[in-house]
């Protein structure tokens, strides 16, 4: 396992954020965080990148436990979920930075940063500010900066909800490519089911602090295991959908 | 008529009713505005002239009635200059002490949560409801001979109140919030995104302070700063009461005036308060240009 | 980028800005000289300001010593409160010697202070007079033309003022020896004589000011010199009219013991208060329209002075402490009178 959760628990003032959470990704997989709001998702992400500390448990990645590691020393990178750029940044400062803080030398920031931006197709716009750009643009400075330092692991959250739906679908494509091809492994927090079952190869939904199921995407749709899970994924809609895309998937594969 | 029906019946009104306005006023539109407008434009104008204008003329007439050497002699008096200083150390301090806290303050309050955050802010908000003359005599009360801590201050041979320190802290108890008022909702606006990214980055506090928080900042920063300094300046009412009118020691320069006008020193109190309107018209200038880069 | 530096800069200005207003506030050092606060009351800043001159000398002739004298002045009663708690004053010249009582009730004057100096510790003496308009249109010559309907009277509030109460102890004198010591009708014409009150001022010179600067009132009832000053102020515009019955006010000295054994200033601060009784500083409070204590010297201003006045004094009503209590603590006679 590449990442790892064991027991997870952690409440905030008396609420119960997480409780007793357990589970491994292989790396270079991709996962999906999926529950409703408030059910914690975004709470077991931010306990991953070392923003949160669980209150009992253990983190594991690359199997060392890295509870008392900074999340600076954990080799994550993360895409919140309005991107939080450096809004007194250009484009390639924001990229550059955690290289800068680094100390990395003048002449490889540069490097970097100039393959980063010809990596999401943004080579022209290294000198804008955050404010000039496009929600999708940002979003792609985004995750640009969060792979600059070569993280081993991509946290994600939440992100396309700041994203026009029009263009969300088009995103998510790219997103999904793009991970492929850097070969990173990632978690990404989501309350929309459809985008957690067509992006994630394994999906874990989660319902006030608790995981209800752990799956690939058509064990979910086809499978699920507890109520909660039928009612929340809306199974009907998907199990027709799965039947179809299984078969023409599977055409186009053979 | 059931419950259903009175709230259609009312959504109806409702409707009804701002769809009649709209249509009764929509022709009239310009004619009773532009009445308004100059009616409302002259009585401002008179306001600001009978409450601000004449008085601040009436004070630099004043001031230079008795002509410029009368003037000068006013102002390089040995005891304005000494209630000059003091207004300036007193300003100074506040505005030091006031900025580090206020920074330390709205940092705390808008980045990080905590029971009593609440309560943390009111707290700060209290020397903008309190009376000055309130917190006068509550420092004298604490600080004071027969105070709180008299004893242990007079042990240690300390000496606040009707002393320079006492002015001081009087100074920063009253211009306390102003700092912590402007940047509050500029870092709260900010949240703590951008910061928590450049610390998973790997930047220290520092760096994340100057390169993230503080670029957003600076502008409020330096309003409250502004707004600190000209409160600070003009503070009378605590001042007064914890001073101890000591002349040329802890008379600032409003109280000097207070003093002069008291001797019958007309000309010479209006001198004075000349240097504060100066100060404040330069603060005023300050201000605005702040104002335009925020 | 470059704007933070210039805002680097503004705060460092301001660090060095606080650094050297730390530094002058440590280097009061001490040589040579020897400082003196005195605190005192509202009317007696001019004769002050021109006596710690002539103290100075007359100390450095003696002593050596350069003494420097600092001023502090308010209405009495508000100047002893702060005292006791903390004004560190080395003397205090108040206007009436119940307000330094209570300072010695605090401990910082030792008890006997009163008997330090000449003349019950009250090196000049003063009266109650009135100051009206030029022309006196409302014609007000006594006591009794006060309480006329339509008559503005401007005094200050005993409660804060020394001032204020000899102001109205002079007035109870004037109806008591008209009605024969009836104490109610006293009452009654003290009731409507405060009705008439038009401002009622913290201070003497707050109600000097309000009478004099801000024209308010038909009639200043004041201390003699302070409507001596007014008139040197404004000449011919306003005339000094001597009641037929007024009070011998005293106002007293001492030395704050405890404050003065504290900063070693004590010798210094007896001499201060000592010299008042020379005959250079009784001149100088005639000049200031104060009654010198001497006799001798209150004779050559017997043109100034109206000294053939039927004044009272305190030791009439009991001494101070009795008078106070009767008339000027929580709901005594002045409470009584002014809260109806």
């Amino acid at each position: 396992m590449h990442v790892e959760m064991k027991h997870i628990n952690k409440t905030f003032d008396g609420f119960h954020a997480s409780r007793d959470v357990s589970f491994g990704i292989e790396k270079g997989h991709m996962a999906a965080l999926l529950g409703p709001s408030g059910s914690g998702k975004t709470t077991i992400l931010r306990m991953l990148a070392g923003l949160d500390r669980p209150d009992s448990g253990d983190i594991l990645i690359n199997e060392t436990r890295v509870n008392d590691i900074s999340g600076s020393k954990r080799g994550i990178g993360f895409v919140f979920q309005n991107y939080a750029l450096f809004r007194y940044m250009t484009v390639a400062e924001n990229i550059g930075f955690g290289l800068k803080v680094q100390k990395k030398s003048k002449a490889e920031i540069k490097e970097r940063v100039e393959e980063l931006l010809e990596l999401v197709s943004m080579k022209e716009l290294g000198k804008r500010y955050p404010h000039q750009l496009s929600g999708g643009q940002k979003q792609r400075v985004a995750f640009a900066r969060a792979l600059a330092p070569n993280p081993k692991l991509l946290l994600l959250d939440e992100p396309f909800a700041a994203i026009d739906a029009k263009v969300r679908h088009e995103l998510r494509t790219w997103l999904k490519d793009m991970i492929q091809r850097v070969g990173v492994t990632s978690i990404f927090v989501t309350h929309d089911q459809e985008e957690a079952v067509e992006v994630a190869d394994m999906v874990i939904i989660i319902n006030e602090g608790q995981i209800e199921q752990i799956g690939s995407p058509e064990d979910i749709c086809l499978r699920p295991q507890t109520e909660f899970v039928k009612d929340f994924i809306d199974t009907e809609r998907f199990k027709i959908n799965y039947q179809r895309n299984a078969v023409s998937t599977h055409g186009k594969q053979k | 008529m059931s419950k259903k029906q009175e709230k259609t019946f009312q959504q109806d009104m409702v409707g009804d009713g701002v769809h009649s306005i709209q249509k009764v006023i929509e022709p009239h539109q310009q004619e009773p505005n532009r009445i308004v407008k100059y009616a409302m434009i002259g009585v401002s104008v008179l306001f600001l002239f009978v409450m601000l204008v004449i008085p601040l003329a009436v004070v630099l007439v004043n001031a230079l009635s008795e002509g410029w050497a009368a003037y000068q002699e006013a102002v390089m008096d040995s005891y304005t200059i000494n209630a000059l200083q003091l207004t300036f150390l007193a300003t100074v301090s506040s505005v030091a002490v006031n900025t580090v806290f206020g920074l330390f303050a709205a940092y705390l309050l808008s980045k990080f949560y905590f029971r009593g955050r609440q309560v943390f802010a009111a707290l700060i908000d209290i020397p903008f409801s309190i009376s000055p003359v309130i917190a006068g005599l509550a420092f004298i009360l604490t600080f004071g001979n027969i105070g709180w801590m008299g004893d242990f201050l007079k042990a240690h041979n300390i000496k606040i109140v009707f002393a320079v320190p006492g002015v001081i802290l009087a100074t920063i108890f009253v211009t306390f919030p102003f700092v912590f008022r402007e940047l509050f909702p500029v870092m709260n606006a900010q949240g703590k995104d951008e910061e928590e990214a450049a610390a998973l980055m790997g930047a220290n506090g520092f760096t994340i302070f100057r390169r993230i928080t503080f670029p957003h900042i600076k502008w409020a920063l330096l309003y409250g700063i502004v707004l600190c300094a000209a409160r600070a300046m003009g503070e009378f009412g605590a001042v007064s009461v914890i001073s101890g009118h000591l002349r040329g020691k802890t008379n600032t320069l409003p109280l000097h005036v207070e003093i002069l006008y008291n001797e019958f020193n007309t000309t010479a109190s209006f001198a004075v308060s000349s240097i504060l309107v100066l100060m404040a018209m330069v603060i005023l200038i300050l201000r605005s240009l702040i104002e335009r880069k925020k | 980028m470059r704007s933070i530096h210039k805002i680097e800069i503004v705060f460092m200005i301001l660090l060095m800005g606080i650094l050297a207003g730390c530094g002058k506030d440590a280097d009061s050092a001490k040589g040579d000289s020897i400082e003196i606060l005195n605190v005192s009351y509202d009317p007696t800043r001019e004769f002050y300001a021109k006596y710690n001159e002539l103290f100075a000398k007359h100390w450095k002739e003696q002593g050596g010593q350069d003494v420097n004298v600092t001023q502090s002045h308010g209405g009495s009663g508000s100047q002893a409160r702060s005292v006791i708690e903390g004004n560190e004053a080395d003397v205090v010249t108040l206007a009436l010697a119940h307000d330094i009582t209570a300072i010695e009730e605090n401990g910082l004057i030792d008890s006997g202070w009163m008997e330090e100096f000449d003349g019950s510790s009250a090196p000049y003496t003063s009266t109650i007079v009135f100051l009206v308009r030029k022309g006196n249109e409302k014609n007000i010559q006594d006591w009794d033309d006060l309480v006329k309907d339509g008559v503005e009277v401007i005094t200050p509030n005993p409660k804060t003022s020394g001032g204020a109460c000899w102001n109205f102890l002079a007035a109870w004198a004037y109806w008591q020896e008209k009605d024969g010591n009836d104490e109610e009708a006293t009452k009654e014409y003290m009731k409507k004589l405060y009705q008439n009150v038009l401002v009622l001022d913290s201070g003497a010179r707050g109600a000097t000011n309000t009478f004099v600067e801000n024209e308010q009132g038909d009639v200043l009832v004041a201390w003699e010199n302070e409507a001596y000053l007014s008139m040197e102020e404004h000449p011919d515009e306003y005339e000094i009219v001597t009641p037929s019955v007024s009070i011998l006010a005293q106002p007293s000295v001492a030395v704050v013991d405890s404050n003065a054994k504290a900063h070693g200033t004590k010798e210094a601060a007896e001499a201060y208060l000592k010299y008042l009784y020379s005959d250079e500083a009784q001149r100088l409070a005639g000049e200031n329209y104060y009654r010198p204590s001497n006799e001798a010297i209150l004779e050559e201003f017997s043109d100034q002075f109206h000294l053939d006045m039927n004044l009272v004094t305190i030791d009439d009503f009991g001494g101070w402490d009795e008078a106070y209590n009767k008339y000027f603590n929580d709901d005594a006679v002045f409470d009584q009178i002014y809260g109806q």
